[in-house]
């Protein structure tokens, strides 16, 4: 049994998804924690933002809300969505956005607003809110959410965000500027996307899972190449940083050891 | 110089809940867990509307009162959840009945849509959305966003039309008798929402004078002059959160998601918290003087 759990890992990978000095983009659950955790280890020059109008925030408290009073508490600004999906974002003036999805498919193309067919859905998600807008115009995009077979579909229910669309060149030909999503973390593994074809591709597993569970846990053709590495287990460090960032584990209470 | 008379735009809640009629369209302010217009919700509601409809970015436990008691089932909008909470357990349940008609935006995409319509102009450009179903799949609107070559550049780029809704409903900490507003904290898209409306309502935590605005006229984020009526309503974002004056009352929310999530538990809600009180006094009554000082802001923490 390890001394952390699932959770724990994808926050850690989503940290580490962030470089020192990179503008982050940050919706709430995991990914605040990933660019927190961030923050107060490898990039302390990371400057956090969250589309409510907080601009490079040092909050004290967690957040329930990407609109939370928290994250005024010492941010260097508090604006409003023009600021910050508008000019910030459109602006192209962010490196890194956060996002979750209930489905994907192998083009890194994600849905967050129906389950079941467009004209009688079984379950009416979230839908887009910010989702749309950083996927069109991040630099990169991380995607993070618990890891199920259902969610990895030959085809999405409802495309809400695009990913890499079609395949090379489709971002481009609609005039999508952002980099599209570079990173997919789930409580199981990592994936990347080929540069050639951009299809997703399994980068790592995180460790006790095998490549076979994860081959058999995505419904399209996952790309894999030569020998997969196990992910690093996130150090003593991160995880006490971490959990004191979360301490009354509002987003870590879930996983699994 | 003689001082002009400061115009008295006062009216009371209960006064500007029977403005706004069955069938109207209203943009609706506060953004997430920030000063959502909750205190108007709930006198909708008492006042038994129907037909509504809302746009706006994204709100939360407001509009799933909304819905619940079918105020409101057509929505131009991008976000409906209750974030960290979980689904909007009212929409969850209207949403699988069929009752409720959505069509989906991006946040930029509404907030452009408001900028659009406070402009006066008829559409706004913007770079997102293209490739998404959100293009394609309508029920509300037979135009909902379009991609056209840029006459001047050649570049693909997708237009999405402006709003000017019938009512604009926003949230302050403060406001003075003539409607000049002060936001603190963050703004959402309500700047664009008070000043694209044609008739904008601004429920305030508190009013003060004139007096004291033009002493700083720097802190006056949306001038009186786009501003029809004005509304006292303290606690009027209860049981969410206005930024240096009261945080959200998380375990009312908790309690809220887990009775809500069906019909029966829901009605009980609707009875309890907003038809037995019969005012928004009454549910400050119910609520009481005790628990609503614990939700006080710290003064330094602004929450």
């Amino acid at each position: 049994m390890a001394n952390y759990t699932s959770t724990e890992m994808m926050a850690v990978c989503g940290a580490h998804a962030v470089r020192d000095g990179e503008r982050v983009f940050a919706g709430t659950g995991l990914p605040v924690l990933g660019a927190m955790l961030a923050k107060v280890t490898h990039a302390p020059n990371a400057i956090i933002i969250y589309e409510g109008g907080n601009v490079d925030c040092r909050n004290k408290d967690l957040a329930l809300s990407v609109a939370d009073s928290r994250l005024s508490y010492r941010a260097a600004a508090s604006i409003g969505l023009i600021e910050t999906l508008g000019f910030l974002m459109m602006g192209g003036r962010v490196d890194v956005g956060f996002l979750g999805a209930a489905q994907i498919d192998e083009f890194g193309n994600i849905n967050t607003s129906y389950i079941g067919d467009f004209e009688s859905p079984k379950v009416r998600l979230p839908g887009s809110g910010g989702g749309n807008d950083i996927a069109s115009s991040a630099g990169r995009v991380v995607l993070m959410f618990t890891h199920d077979a259902r969610k990895f579909v030959r085809k999405l229910d409802y495309l809400t965000s695009p990913g890499h669309l079609s395949g090379p060149g489709s971002r481009e030909k609609l005039g999508l500027r952002g980099g599209g999503p570079a990173l997919v973390v789930t409580d199981k593994c990592q994936m990347d996307f080929d540069p050639d074809t951009l299809r997703i591709r399994l980068k790592s597993v995180h460790p006790g899972v095998t490549v076979g569970w994860v081959k058999e846990n995505v419904m399209f053709d996952l790309i894999i190449q030569g020998q997969v590495p196990t992910t690093p287990e996130p150090t003593a460090f991160e995880l006490r940083k971490l959990r004191a960032l979360d301490a009354r584990r509002i987003y870590l209470g879930k996983g699994e050891k | 110089m003689t001082e002009p008379a400061v115009e008295d735009k006062r009216i009371t809640l209960e006064e500007a809940a029977k403005k706004i009629p069955d069938g109207a369209h209203i943009a609706w302010g506060g953004f997430g867990y920030q000063r959502p217009p909750e205190a108007l919700a709930m006198e909708l509601i008492r006042q038994h509307k129907r037909g509504l409809r809302v746009y706006t970015c994204g709100s939360e436990h407001d509009l799933d009162i909304l819905v619940g008691a079918e105020a409101c089932l057509e929505l131009e909008i991008a976000f409906f959840a209750i974030e960290a909470l979980g689904l909007a357990p009212n929409l969850r349940r209207r949403a699988k009945e069929g009752k409720v008609k959505f069509e989906d935006y991006s946040n930029l995409a509404m907030a452009l849509r408001f900028l659009g319509g406070a402009l006066n102009v008829p559409f706004m450009p913007i770079r997102h959305l293209a490739g998404s179903d959100m293009m394609t799949k309508t029920r509300l609107r037979k135009d909902k966003a379009k991609t056209i070559t840029c006459p001047f550049t050649g570049e693909p780029i997708t237009l999405v039309p402006s709003v000017q809704a019938d009512f604009g409903v926003i949230c302050a900490q403060k406001v003075d008798l003539e409607g000049n507003t002060r936001i603190f904290g963050i703004k959402g898209e309500d700047n664009e929402i008070a000043r694209s409306a044609k008739t904008t309502i601004v429920f305030a935590e508190k009013i003060i004078t004139n007096e004291q605005i033009r002493r700083n006229p720097d802190l006056t984020t949306i001038p009186g002059l786009y501003v029809d009526y004005v509304v006292e309503v303290p606690f009027g974002s209860w049981p969410m959160q206005v930024y240096g004056v009261y945080d959200y009352d998380l375990p009312h929310l908790q309690m809220y998601m887990e009775q809500c999530q069906d019909e029966e538990g829901w009605q009980r809600y609707l009875k309890e918290w907003i038809l037995d009180v019969e005012s928004h006094d009454g549910l400050l009554k119910k609520i009481g003087v005790k628990r609503l000082r614990q939700l006080r802001a710290h003064r330094q923490y602004g929450y």
